[in-house]
């Protein structure tokens, strides 16, 4: 069975891993550096915290559920307490996403400006 | 391409002390419609009537997606829009708590917008954003058939930190109208509108497992409260949510595993991709012999496959009463040869090119889901519903051909 995938390059097809690729989502393009020295950020690969303000939104909602639930925990107002801590974990899980995406300041850099050298990418 | 003339005119130009001026009064203004058709009929400001008009019928197709919040409907978004082409990205220049998303063919609205009460409102009077009661059908119907006529709209913005109702932004019509959210096949009139809908289906186990993952770092948060949460929500996830399934075109259902006993982990996922049958520009995916049952283990002497290893299932089903045809994938993927062997294994994917859907599967190898059956579900349905888009064009365009012949 033929094993090549267009845009994918498979130098050492049994060694290559998943793994490895979840680790490098951009291995199909070489990006090509500008040779002019320039420091190198290097990003340690954790996850983002959630903003303060959307981080104290949850905490004071669960706060207010557990209060809203301790007489009735099945009233409409603790069951509406519940969901406003759900909307607000959602959010606050987007903007974390939100940051781990916008994280990278050459891959922000490169969104408006795809043109120019340093954002060119090259196909195999 | 159409080019469309907007003549607006600004009311109280003629008021009765006013210097006359030589400006003209009415503003020309040039729109290219590059999906052929567009309409902008502004009714709702008051302040300038703003109407646009262009002669050639607009297509856009609309495509619905429900699932209950953290159910990965975002993922599948990115996905989605992937395989269309193009990132998309949310309205530049706009409110940066906007819930839209753009790119070149696509616009994803969240039904989230459409809440006719706010967070206050739905406090006070004791109500879910899941409650029907606490959101305006009527104003989702009317936008997105404006949309799909080819008119734009001013829809209002949820804003998910603040909990209030933002300014409206304007949504024109694209070529593909994906509306997400808790209820796109709630409404009978919105669901009319839809060309396609899929529903992801996410067990109360790896609900659980997920909300997990996701609020455990959390400040606050503790495994009671994420029980707390899921358990308050859950009569009405269960009366107004999960009915919507059966009107899907489309269900990814996502489940504990079964390779490895009493596994209450999450981490290995069986997942099930339910098509119906008879859906119009839908063909559904088989496994080696359509309309067979059959029971597949890829791992063997040709693929070595890692512990738990990979099974595959397909076959017909009822669900709902509906003929359907089901995929389900359970395990997960390892190595790159994996996915390419079941890639290769695999008929009516849609695919442009032998190996498209390792590729998108690659490319975004850092979603949630790139090595198990979420993802490659995912992937498939977004090859379904380009081809469904592209079916749909080429049958318009047959037709305008038909209709200049005669």
């Amino acid at each position: 069975m033929a094993t090549t995938v267009p845009g994918v390059s498979l130098s050492a097809p049994r060694a290559v891993t998943l793994k490895t690729a979840l680790l490098r989502p951009q291995s199909s393009h070489a990006r090509l550096l500008p040779l002019a020295p320039r420091r190198r950020i290097v990003l340690v690969a954790s996850s983002p915290s959630t903003p303060p303000e959307i981080s104290d939104k949850v905490a004071d909602s669960i706060k207010a559920a557990e209060e809203a639930c301790a007489g009735d925990p099945v009233s409409g107002e603790c069951v509406a307490a519940w969901d406003e801590v759900e909307e607000l974990s959602a959010a606050a899980s987007h903007a974390r996403d939100n940051l781990k995406a916008n994280s990278d300041p050459l891959e922000n850099y490169c969104k408006d400006n795809p043109e120019t050298d340093e954002c060119r990418t090259y196909d195999n | 391409m159409a080019i469309c003339t907007i003549l607006q005119t600004a009311p109280s130009l003629h008021s009765p002390c006013s210097i006359p001026t030589s400006f003209p009064q009415t503003q020309v203004i040039f729109y290219t419609c590059s999906n052929g058709g567009m309409r902008v009929n502004s009714r709702r400001g008051g302040r300038s009537n703003l109407v646009v008009s262009c002669s050639a019928d607009s297509n856009t197709v609309v495509i619905g997606l429900a699932a209950d919040s953290g159910c990965g409907k975002s993922t599948f978004m990115r996905r989605l829009t992937s395989v269309f082409g193009g990132a998309a990205e949310p309205p530049k220049g706009g409110n940066p708590d906007s819930n839209t998303l753009i790119s070149d063919t696509t616009t994803v609205i969240c039904l989230d917008d459409y809440h006719s009460l706010d967070r206050y409102g739905r406090k006070e009077k004791g109500v879910t954003a899941l409650d029907p009661r606490a959101n305006n059908f009527d104003l989702m119907y009317e936008q997105v058939k404006a949309i799909k006529e080819g008119q734009a709209v001013e829809k209002p913005i949820y804003n998910h930190v603040t909990g209030i109702l933002d300014p409206p932004e304007l949504i024109t019509p694209p070529k593909i109208l994906v509306i997400e959210g808790l209820h796109p096949m709630f409404d009978p009139r919105v669901r009319e509108l839809l060309d396609f809908s899929i529903y992801l289906d996410i067990s109360n186990e790896v609900k659980f497992a997920w909300k997990i993952q996701r609020d455990m770092a959390e400040r606050g948060h503790s495994l009671e409260s994420i029980k707390a949460s899921i358990e308050a929500r859950k009569p009405d996830f269960d009366a107004y949510i999960d009915p919507q399934k059966k009107y899907a075109d489309a269900v990814i259902e996502v489940l504990p595993t079964q390779l490895i006993p009493d596994d209450n982990e999450g981490k290995v996922l069986r997942v099930r991709l339910i098509m119906k049958e008879g859906v119009k520009y839908f063909t559904p995916v088989y496994l080696f012999d359509e309309g067979s049952t059959i029971s597949w283990i890829p791992c063997g002497r040709k693929l070595s496959c890692s512990y738990p290893g990979i099974k595959f299932f397909y076959g017909p089903d009822t669900y709902f009463s509906n003929e359907v045809s089901v995929l389900e994938m359970d395990g997960q993927f390892d190595k790159l040869d994996e996915l390419i062997y079941v890639e290769s294994h695999l008929s009516n994917l849609s695919a442009k090119y032998y190996g498209e859907v390792t590729q998108q599967m690659l490319k975004h190898a850092d979603f949630p889901g790139s090595n198990n059956g979420t993802g490659l579900f995912q992937t498939i349905v977004g090859l379904k519903i380009r081809d469904l888009y592209e079916q749909i064009v080429a049958e318009k365009a047959a037709t305008t051909v038909e209709a200049a012949k005669a």
